[in-house]
């Protein structure tokens, strides 16, 4: 009889059916040959692991982990790895394909990877939060079983959800243990003291700044008093909040895991954090009322900002949405049916391929810093940044205006292209 | 073959497992970590056919236990294998290895195609491919790959050489079932079958029965099957039926065996030995007979057809050919069933000793490997019977508990890191 049942991963094929789904229509527009869509199409390899970890109640459970490489013929796989309950091989898989596409968009040498454990560490589901130590006990058993796959050059941790700064140090001492010297290119979103990176926590929600930036500049829209809802107030999502409301955006309305808000007053992101910090939720925020996630979705507004999980938008709800641009920040979070609908409905949607790119610019700083043990300053940093993003921005506009394609595909089109051409040249071995 | 239960080979394998776990009473901790695989390995990669086209292959590589040493288990090409497949070999891997006590875990692998459809060069490129893609996982001192269904000793040698060319040295003890010439061992191609021969006259002998003139029936003629059938014969069973994927043929006179492979090297097949009669496949099983042996796939024998099937002795060449309701039935008809991590557990005993003179270089003779080899085989069927004679279980509860019990041993040993 076991005292508390392990979660186990519950397959949800939808997530690599949307990741193979785009895929194939990017192929098709590009008329990729046979021979690569065989080789792309696919995710290069997959490990599952399952591990005992000793709890605090002194019983033993077994977690379930994952950790899948795309495709590494651009370089060392890099993506995330996040500890919650919907982590699942099909999650897993889909977002290891995505960073590949990611980091092509962008020109950075990476392959994709992703993973997570399947287990519950806020208490969401279990009512019952893990301790640190458990955490701790996880995180160095976890590492210890995929070393193998992982390091500087082979594949480049990234945190994600649930993974606090903490766990990361973790991550990065395990592995130095293990190869007897201090490794600090294996995971990035490090603290500063350990080789971390200059503007690490302002990557994500800065890449939503520049790209709503530029779409709004495209789109003729003016940021000034534009209406902005955030769904996720995570790291990406309170700091995307807190530079559009800078940019003289109004943020109307904003959710995380506790709940959704939405005001007829402009939001502060400053507030909001702070108020959350002080009562542990959103709900009741002061001069706004408490709505249900769904309904934040469909709020009339300018900008939706998707920084929450996957599988957000799809045909159900595709046809009331009311936004004018829909910026990605999260995984996968709309599906293909959904991306027809919006289309159709002439609201832009600018792909996670490119939202994000910011953030995987960051990872990929801190990584070539790392290596050379020279760290840049904060505007080194922040120039190198936006030259980059923006090219890449412009070369998905121009691909969706030549062929006639949304952004996705053409964003896709671009990164599959070049990983297309890589593959070409290295042949099949042996 | 009828598959009439919907378990998986997994479902079997756990549930097997959670039937010893429960009559040994093992503590939680341990059940939780022992029913699962600690590794699973899937990789997707590009062959180029002799066509000039480019195909896509899935294959596995599973690890279940490596407690009490590098993981062994073989790669099998077949257009079945699946991740659920290998996850029980695996698992079967393990307990056989603890059952004959050899310092290994368990571990298998597969990759999903159907290799007569492959001329020499493509499987040779899948080989090498496949090879590199395990390569993170495997090597002499984690892993140790073997032959399985549908793979040999060039296909060993194939994986061998792609490893040492990577590493730039010869890694004889990276595969066993290599050739003899690449650091092979002597005996290692007869071992499996020759252990179940081992394995029927120890039970024949516990049971007081005579194997002169037994009526034997072996399912499959590949190594397990061929060797099993030679030897038995030659300890004097009467081969009256055997079979393979091409359908089965029945002599109640008897067949010779040695006969018979030298006919398939022309063949290929069983079919049209001549003095036969041909039978349905579904019914090879069924024919009445003191020994059979299942030396083919996994879930032969069922709920549906073991009433029927009553030899004295059922020797499980296979792995997993009996699945737990056939189990239950087998055991109320007194069949005296001697289960799969034991009977074929000669096979890895002796990739144990192949990979021993790998390591260190030095080669026993052939008489020094078939001693040893019937040494840890009869010492085996002893523990294992004495045990299940005790407690009146089946063997397969009984060598069960013995593997799970030497697992959880090493794994209090070693505790739980960090």
């Amino acid at each position: 009889m076991l005292i508390q049942e392990p979660i186990r991963a519950t397959e949800t094929p939808d997530l690599w059916q949307v990741a193979s789904t785009q895929f194939n229509r990017a192929a098709d527009a590009l008329n990729l040959e046979d021979k690569l869509r065989v080789i792309l199409g696919n995710v290069k390899r997959e490990l599952a692991v399952n591990f005992p970890v000793r709890m605090s109640n002194g019983h033993t459970l077994t977690f379930q982990g994952f950790r899948a490489h795309h495709n590494v013929n651009m370089g060392p796989a890099r993506g995330g790895i996040r500890y919650h309950p919907g982590v699942n091989s099909a999650q897993v898989r889909a977002f290891a394909m995505l960073n590949t596409w990611r980091a092509a968009i962008v020109n950075v040498p990476f392959g994709g990877a992703s993973g997570g454990v399947v287990c519950d560490p806020r208490g969401q589901l279990t009512g019952r939060a893990m301790t640190a130590r458990e955490l701790e006990n996880l995180t160095r058993r976890f590492i210890t079983e995929i070393d193998f796959i992982i390091g500087p050059h082979a594949d480049i941790l990234v945190p994600e959800v649930n993974i606090t700064p903490e766990i990361v140090a973790w991550i990065m001492d395990t592995y130095s243990m293990h190869h007897g010297q201090m490794v600090t290119s294996v995971v990035t979103g490090k603290p500063l003291a350990i080789g971390g990176s200059a503007l690490r926590d302002e990557a994500g929600g800065l890449g939503v700044k520049l790209v709503v930036e530029q779409a709004a500049r495209w789109k003729g829209l003016d940021l000034n008093g534009a209406n902005v809802v955030i769904q996720g107030f995570g790291n990406t999502g309170s700091n995307a909040a807190m530079f559009l409301h800078e940019l003289g955006c109004n943020i109307i309305a904003v959710s995380d895991v506790s709940g959704a808000i939405v005001s007829a007053k402009r939001l502060d992101p400053h507030q909001i954090e702070r108020y959350r910090q002080q009562n542990g939720t959103l709900l009741n925020y002061p001069d706004s009322d408490n709505l249900a996630e769904e309904e934040l979705l469909e709020l009339p507004c300018d900008i939706l900002t998707l920084a929450g999980l996957e599988n957000q938008i799809d045909a159900r709800n595709a046809p009331r949405i009311h936004a004018k641009i829909i910026a990605e920040a999260a995984n996968l979070p709309t599906n293909p049916q959904a991306d027809d609908i919006l289309r159709e409905r002439a609201i832009l949607v600018i792909p996670d391929l490119l939202a994000n790119a910011s953030s995987l610019m960051l990872s990929y700083f801190e990584w070539v810093q790392d290596l050379q043990s020279f760290f840049w300053t904060e505007e080194e940093t922040r120039a190198r940044l936006s030259r980059v993003v923006g090219t890449a921005f412009d070369s998905v506009v121009a691909m969706s205006e030549q062929h006639q394609v949304d952004l996705r595909t053409a964003g896709l089109m671009l990164a599959i292209g070049r990983v297309a051409e890589a593959t070409r040249l290295r042949g099949i071995y042996p | 073959m009828s598959k009439a239960e919907n378990k998986s080979p997994y479902q079997i394998a756990q549930e097997q497992f959670d039937l010893a776990a429960e009559f040994m009473g093992l503590e939680d901790d341990l059940r939780c970590i022992l029913r699962v695989p600690k590794r699973e390995l899937t990789v997707n990669f590009p062959v180029r056919m002799d066509d000039g086209s480019v195909q896509a292959f899935t294959g596995y590589r599973v690890q279940h236990n490596v407690t009490r040493g590098p993981g062994k288990g073989g790669i099998r090409y077949h257009q079945n294998v699946s991740l659920d497949e290998v996850r029980a070999l695996a698992m079967w891997m393990t307990w056989k290895c603890a059952v004959v006590n050899i310092p290994f875990g368990g571990a298998k692998g597969g990759v999903v195609v159907d290799p007569t459809k492959l001329s020499l060069r493509e499987l040779e490129n899948l080989t090498r491919r496949f090879a590199t893609e395990i390569s993170p996982l495997i090597g002499q001192d984690g892993d140790i790959p073997a032959p399985d269904v549908n793979t040999n000793a060039q296909i060993m040698a194939w994986l061998m050489d792609t490893i040492s060319m990577h590493t730039g040295h010869l890694e004889s003890a990276i595969t066993t079932g290599k050739p003899l010439g690449l650091g092979g061992s002597l005996g290692r191609s007869d071992a499996t079958g020759r252990g179940v021969s081992f394995c029927v006259a120890q039970a024949a002998k516990f049971l007081n029965m005579d194997l002169k003139d037994a009526p034997t029936v072996v399912q499959g003629f590949g190594n397990v099957g061929s060797v099993s059938a030679r030897m038995l014969h030659d300890l004097g069973c009467r081969i009256i039926a055997v079979g393979d994927v091409y359908g089965s043929i029945y002599n109640p006179k008897g067949i010779d065996p040695h006969a018979l492979v030298q006919h398939m090297k022309k063949t290929r097949t069983v079919m049209d030995y001549p003095d036969c009669e041909p039978v349905p496949n579904e019914d090879l099983l069924e024919i009445k007979c003191d020994v059979l042996v299942p030396a083919a796939l996994e879930e032969q024998i069922t709920a549906e057809n073991a009433p029927r099937i009553r030899p004295k002795i059922l020797a499980e060449g296979a792995n997993g050919p009996t699945t737990p309701e056939a189990d239950k039935i087998l055991f109320e008809n007194n069949v005296f069933v001697i289960p799969d991590i034991l009977c074929n557990a000669g096979g890895v005993t002796v990739s144990y000793f192949e990979w021993v003179q790998d390591l260190q270089s030095f080669f026993w003779d052939e008489s020094e490997i078939n001693h040893r080899l019937k040494l840890v085989m009869d010492s085996s069927f002893q523990a294992v019977n004495e045990r299940a004679q005790a407690h009146k279980i089946p063997l397969r509860l009984a060598a069960n508990i013995l593997a799970i019990e030497r697992v959880a041993e090493a794994t209090r040993l070693r505790g739980i890191y960090p």
